[in-house]
């Protein structure tokens, strides 16, 4: 099972955890948001990045991004989700997005392949 | 050529190997078209195999569907023999989600319908996209139950991968295990031999 921990320092760009792999989903297992030294509180979205495949429907797909989480961690605090991630799937790139950057927010993603 | 092999009731010790093996017979029938006069109404015996595992995916949207072509034609995944001294034997399983499965062979044509003549199956109908749908727990991906048989040149079998309402997309993924095997031809079966071997219908005894 792979981790990643980053600071979210990158503010209009999504900050990737996992590229994905074509023949599985991403499954996190574990969120851990250390906001305690950040300097205002950390809304942070999980989102879904792909590509789909041309389809009856659509034979010329674009580009989509999904939100598939929203997490709301105070100032001074920090949050650790596992048991929440159990029904979130991302099809392709699992990325993270804060609503304004913050060096000293501090984010442990781990997932699995399924 | 293509059965679903249902969730067994009993085991047996030792356990049979699920695919074929070398030394194993298999037996085309008559139904064959004289297109397949290489194998039609033979008996061979398997000389070698060697079994490859191969990954297909599609991310497709909600109520939305894509039809894949597992024969050699252009655009198709390639897992057709080459040569007509082989039989590829492919196992199909799928990874859990919101799809289902269609098959038709040739193209256009379902495997599974029913007498009545509107009960074909249709990804645009709400009720007749479930007839004949495999859904991924009929064979799941590390236990694959569908099994297929394809001989050089044998018309295109389609997979149409419906994603099912209710979601936004879904990651459609199948997963095969091709078992190359390698015939030759006994040209004076006996008795035995005809009964121990594997009959693979064409597709049209299929369809009945």
């Amino acid at each position: 099972m792979p981790s990643l921990t980053q600071s979210m320092v990158a503010p209009a760009l999504n900050t990737v955890f996992s590229l994905g792999r074509g023949n599985a989903k991403i499954k996190p297992s574990l969120i851990m948001v250390n906001n305690v030294l950040g300097l205002q509180d950390a809304i942070i979205t999980v989102l879904d990045t792909f590509l789909p495949s041309a389809s009856h429907g659509t034979p010329a797909p674009i580009p989509w991004l999904i939100p598939r989480l929203g997490i709301n961690v105070s100032m001074a605090a920090c949050v650790s989700m596992r048991d929440e991630l159990k029904d979130v799937m991302i099809l392709g790139v699992l990325s993270l997005l804060i609503g304004t950057a913050d060096a000293n927010c501090i984010v442990t993603v781990a997932w699995d392949f399924q | 050529m293509i059965e679903l092999k249902p969730t067994p009731l009993a085991t047996v010790s030792p356990g049979v190997p699920k695919l074929l093996q070398e030394g194993y017979y298999v037996r085309f029938t008559e139904a064959w078209p004289a297109t397949h006069s290489a194998v039609r109404g033979k008996l061979f015996q398997i000389a070698e195999t060697n079994p490859v595992p191969y990954d297909v995916f599609h991310t497709l949207p909600t109520n939305d569907y894509r039809d894949v072509d597992l024969s050699n034609s252009a655009g198709g995944e390639n897992l057709y023999p080459t040569n007509v001294n082989e039989l590829y034997e492919v196992l199909l399983g799928f990874k859990p989600g919101n799809y289902l499965t269609q098959i038709f062979i040739p193209a256009g044509e379902a495997l599974s319908r029913l007498g009545e003549a509107s009960m074909n199956p249709s990804p645009t109908s709400a009720t007749l996209r479930y007839l004949g749908a495999r859904k991924p727990e009929d064979s799941p991906y590390d236990d694959k139950r569908i099994f297929m048989y394809f001989v050089k040149d044998l018309e295109p079998l389609i997979l149409r991968l419906l994603v099912d309402t209710g979601i936004d997309f879904e990651k459609c993924v199948l997963g095969f295990t091709v078992n190359k095997c390698r015939l030759s031809h006994v040209a004076a079966p006996n008795d035995e031999q005809m009964r121990k071997a594997k009959v693979i219908r064409y597709y049209s005894e299929l369809r009945w």
